[in-house]
């Protein structure tokens, strides 16, 4: 069947039919629709014109590509394009020995690097039969959840400033930033920190990051009242984000969500207690959940949930055990031909990783599943119907980090 | 000499016609003194034999050169006190405390190339940001800032404003459907859409004022405000701010100030450049000195809008209280110290006679020293010439501080210009602390807003002002 899409032309100006002499951009692909799907939406109805948002977009969080098919301001369709961030860390980690593989998977979800170290260090431990010491246990749910409040306040400050609101977002980075300073005192750097090893972690708490960590943790609570004040009472912000981009919980399980998102749907489906791992198990904290599913109740989840992880790490420094951070392991590690599952509850949900061993010293198959990609498969569903302004609002409210979604 | 030709090189066609007519401004009206100086009465005969023509020139030649400096300063507002807000230092490092970086920027966008993208239409994209920062000055010539200190007094100034206002969206339109962007188009539309809709309830919560004060002069509604003669009991009344309209019209007011936030499209509706989700609006194609036009409008806009709220709610140019009557009534009640309830400050300089010569002399350099001493005597680290240096400039701070004192209380003028500036940019700064805190509105609640509540909001004003008229009688 050869279909010929009709060019689109912008106006009824005889000038303007000129598209494709003076080189003006339509976000038409160059070649013939492959599929049906791509037919109908390359298509356009009246009154409809086709929105190139991104890769280069303020609120696009990094470099997303969404064709918007819009009727006046109302988006009818869209086609996102991914892989602007594509480096191929999968196959870069198939090539590395188990070690290396830590600093590729560093990078992917980039505002909170220390679950991307950790699924793979849990996946090789079981690989390897490694038994962690319980005092690198300790100050990995440490740390991670402190990641996990900074990459929570980031949201935060994102979500408003894709509403339009300046200051929140400073006033996130603030806290990101006491926050990052401490895990670089660490760590020993502020972003990709690559500070988990497989059977342990690289370094022992220091001075300076115990009592940056005291001094943060003195006021933290009062600085989270005063991050939330600035948005949970603004009437604007909450009329703009109820019953905004609803999901149901059937909806979000078929769509593989985890997380917050899930959460926020009613579910209270957590990794750190439906299939524990690490110390867990030994630390009280309770599930948030909400029952609307819209980007308020996202939203909202987000803001408890920074409230359990500082309980998490009150609980971690009250019983964090003497002993050593690494367990003894050879210099090359060489596991037994075999596979495994790690999976950890990151900021924006389930981050796995699935390693099969072939019993060299790198892993034959290094395959990563990301939440950011799982839950912007929800845009497809969430966007249309909804004005222009609000099609960024959902999209913010999913937190994708486009490093982990280009892999 | 190369240094100035390579300044000038690099300059695009608006700047050089910006450095052109600026001179020849100065130059003209350097020109106008030295004839008036030479040719004494005859030119001072033909000018007020068409005084009506000479205070619309000179009117429109001081707000064209005054209007920049009044947006640097707006813009300079925002970026430091948004930056307070967001905890961060802002600008500190062009001029004092970063005063210079709005002039520097200013500068810049005179300097960067501006370029026309393919496919636009170019005769209308150029001309669309002169349409919208023509309109915005143009609404500056009925605004009255002091007694005797305005452009022009018409008896339908505020319809003037209105209609002159209205003609932004023109602009607007222009620039966001020949820029040959979907931003722009989106951007341009909305702001179309925008206005429009708030132009209504803009004007309707006035039309309330209007029926109470019976005039549309500025002027005049200014008057009202402050101390005047009731025409009923044929006494002087209103020298205190219980007499502003705010008191009266008080639902008018708020929805004056809502609609005026929308129509200089200020957060939180700001819908036209929403940087989240079109970009920048209208104005995502342009760059150099069209964007600073825009850029300039917007600010002036702010301005104008706030200087209107308070010369129709705020009691414009009018002190909120009378200082004379409070020292009267002060000396009335007590004898101990006696207030001067009326300033007459005639110092007839001959009469000082030699003295006079001897303080011109002597005065700022004895003012420098002594208030330079206690920096070099109490801080060690200070160098002798620093401290001469600090004495000099405070000494400068205290002879302008006496100066606008004394201005102030000699010339009418002068406190009115100070009420007027002062109120007007405290509304400025609420218009920043707004920007500052709030998030956007979507545009169907945008719009919503307009229609369903400031719109029946206004038409209540109108209706029970109209009603309590009729039964009292004014």
């Amino acid at each position: 069947m050869t279909t010929t899409i009709p060019r689109h032309a912008s106006a009824d100006d005889p000038r303007v039919l000129l598209d494709e002499e003076i080189g003006v951009f339509e976000p038409v692909p160059p070649y013939p629709p492959r599929t049906e799907r791509e037919a109908e939406f390359y298509t356009l109805r009246d009154g409809e014109m086709f929105l190139n948002m991104g890769p280069q977009h303020p609120s696009t969080h990094g470099v997303l590509r969404i064709v918007l098919k819009l009727d006046g301001e109302r988006v009818v369709d869209l086609d996102p394009v991914l892989g602007y961030l594509h480096r191929g860390v999968e196959k870069l980690c198939e090539n590395a020995d188990y070690h290396q593989t830590i600093c590729y998977t560093d990078p992917l979800e980039y505002v909170s690097a220390l679950f991307n170290e950790w699924a793979p260090c849990l996946a090789f431990e079981k690989l390897m039969d490694v038994e962690v010491p319980p005092r690198a246990e300790y100050i990995r749910v440490l740390s991670s959840e402190l990641l996990r409040i900074a990459s929570h306040a980031l949201f935060m400050g994102w979500m408003a400033l894709d509403l339009g609101g300046l200051t929140p977002i400073l006033w996130s980075f603030i806290e990101r930033d006491e926050i990052v300073d401490m895990l670089s005192a660490l760590t020993g750097a502020r972003m990709l920190f690559n500070y988990f090893r497989i059977g342990g972690v690289n370094g022992d708490l220091n001075h300076e990051f115990m009592s940056r960590l005291g001094d943060w943790m003195s006021r933290a609570t009062e600085q989270h009242a005063a991050n939330i004040g600035l948005l949970n009472e603004n009437e604007i912000f909450v009329r703009r984000m109820r019953g905004l981009g609803t999901l149901d919980t059937a909806t979000a399980i078929r769509m593989c969500m985890t997380g917050p998102n899930l959460r926020a749907t009613g579910l209270p489906f957590d990794i750190r207690r439906a299939h524990p791992y690490s110390v867990y198990p030994e630390l009280e904290f309770d599930i948030p959940t909400r029952t609307e599913g819209d980007c308020l109740a996202r939203y909202l989840l987000r803001v408890d949930e920074i409230k359990q992880s500082l309980r998490i790490i009150d609980q971690c420094l009250h019983q964090m055990p003497d002993g050593p951070v690494m367990a003894k392991l050879p210099r090359l590690l060489r596991p037994r031909p075999g596979r495994a599952y790690g999976a950890v509850e990151g900021p924006r949900g389930q981050y796995a990783v699935y390693a099969v061993s072939d019993g060299t010293d790198q892993p034959f198959r290094f395959r990563i599943h990301d939440p950011s990609f799982i839950h912007l498969q929800a845009v497809g569903t969430l966007m249309p119907g909804n004005l222009v302004a609000d099609a960024m609002a959902v999209m913010a409210s999913l937190d994708p980090i486009m490093g982990g979604v280009d892999k | 000499m190369t240094a100035v030709s390579r300044a000038w090189g690099r300059l695009t066609l608006p700047g050089k016609v910006v450095f052109t007519i600026v001179p020849l401004l100065v130059l003209l009206t350097i020109a106008l003194v030295v004839a008036i100086g030479l040719f004494g009465t005859l030119v001072v005969d033909i000018l007020i034999a068409n005084i009506g023509i000479v205070r619309f020139v000179v009117a429109v030649t001081i707000i064209l050169l005054l209007s920049p400096p009044i947006a640097f300063v707006i813009i300079y507002m925002e970026m430091k006190i948004i930056a307070l807000m967001n905890l961060r230092l802002g600008p500190d490092r062009v001029g004092p405390w970063g005063t210079l970086l709005s002039t520097v920027h200013g500068l810049k966008v005179l300097m960067k190339e501006d370029f026309t993208p393919t496919g636009a239409d170019a005769v209308v994209f150029t001309w669309a940001p002169v349409v919208v920062f023509a309109s915005t000055i143009m609404a500056v010539l009925v605004i009255p800032f002091a007694p005797g200190l305005f452009g022009q007094d018409m008896n339908i100034a505020l319809l003037y404003f209105f209609a002159v206002g209205g003609l932004t969206i023109v602009g607007l339109l222009m620039a966001g459907w020949s820029s040959f962007n979907k931003y722009s188009l989106l951007g341009g539309l909305r702001s179309a859409a925008q206005i429009v809709s708030y132009e209504i309830p803009l004007t309707l919560s006035v039309v309330g004022l209007l029926i109470l004060a019976g005039t549309m002069s500025l002027n005049q509604l200014v008057e009202l405000q402050g101390p005047h003669l009731d025409a009923a009991t044929g006494q002087m009344t209103g020298a205190w701010f219980t007499d502003w309209f705010v008191f009266r019209q008080p639902l008018g007011f708020l929805i004056f100030f809502i609609a005026a936030t929308a129509e200089g499209n200020r957060t939180p509706f700001d819908l036209t450049e929403a940087d989240s989700e079109i970009v920048a609006g209208f104005g995502t194609e342009y760059s150099g000195m069209r964007f600073g036009f825009f850029y300039f409008a917007e600010y002036i806009n702010v301005f104008v809008l706030s200087a209107l709220t308070v010369v129709l709610f705020l009691g414009g140019w009018n002190a909120p209280f009378d200082i004379n009557g409070i020292f009267a009534w002060l000396n009335s009640v007590q004898s101990v110290v006696t207030f001067p309830t009326a300033f007459a400050w005639d110092v007839n300089p001959a009469a000082v006679g030699l003295p006079l010569l001897f303080i011109v002399a002597l005065a700022p350099v004895l003012a420098t020293l002594i208030l330079g001493a206690p920096f070099y005597l109490l801080r060690s680290s200070t160098k002798w010439w620093h401290a001469i240096l600090i004495g000099f400039v405070l000494f400068n701070v205290l002879v302008v501080g006496l100066l606008l004192v004394w201005a102030y209380v000699n010339f009418e003028w002068a406190a009115g210009l100070f009420w007027f500036l002062g109120k007007t940019f405290a509304f400025v700064y609420l218009f920043v602390w707004l920007r500052g805190t709030l998030p956007r509105v979507r545009i169907d609640q945008l719009m919503g807003f307009a229609w369903k509540w400031l719109l029946p909001a206004s038409l209540l004003n109108l209706f029970v002002t109209a009603a309590a008229v009729l039964v009292i009688g004014g």
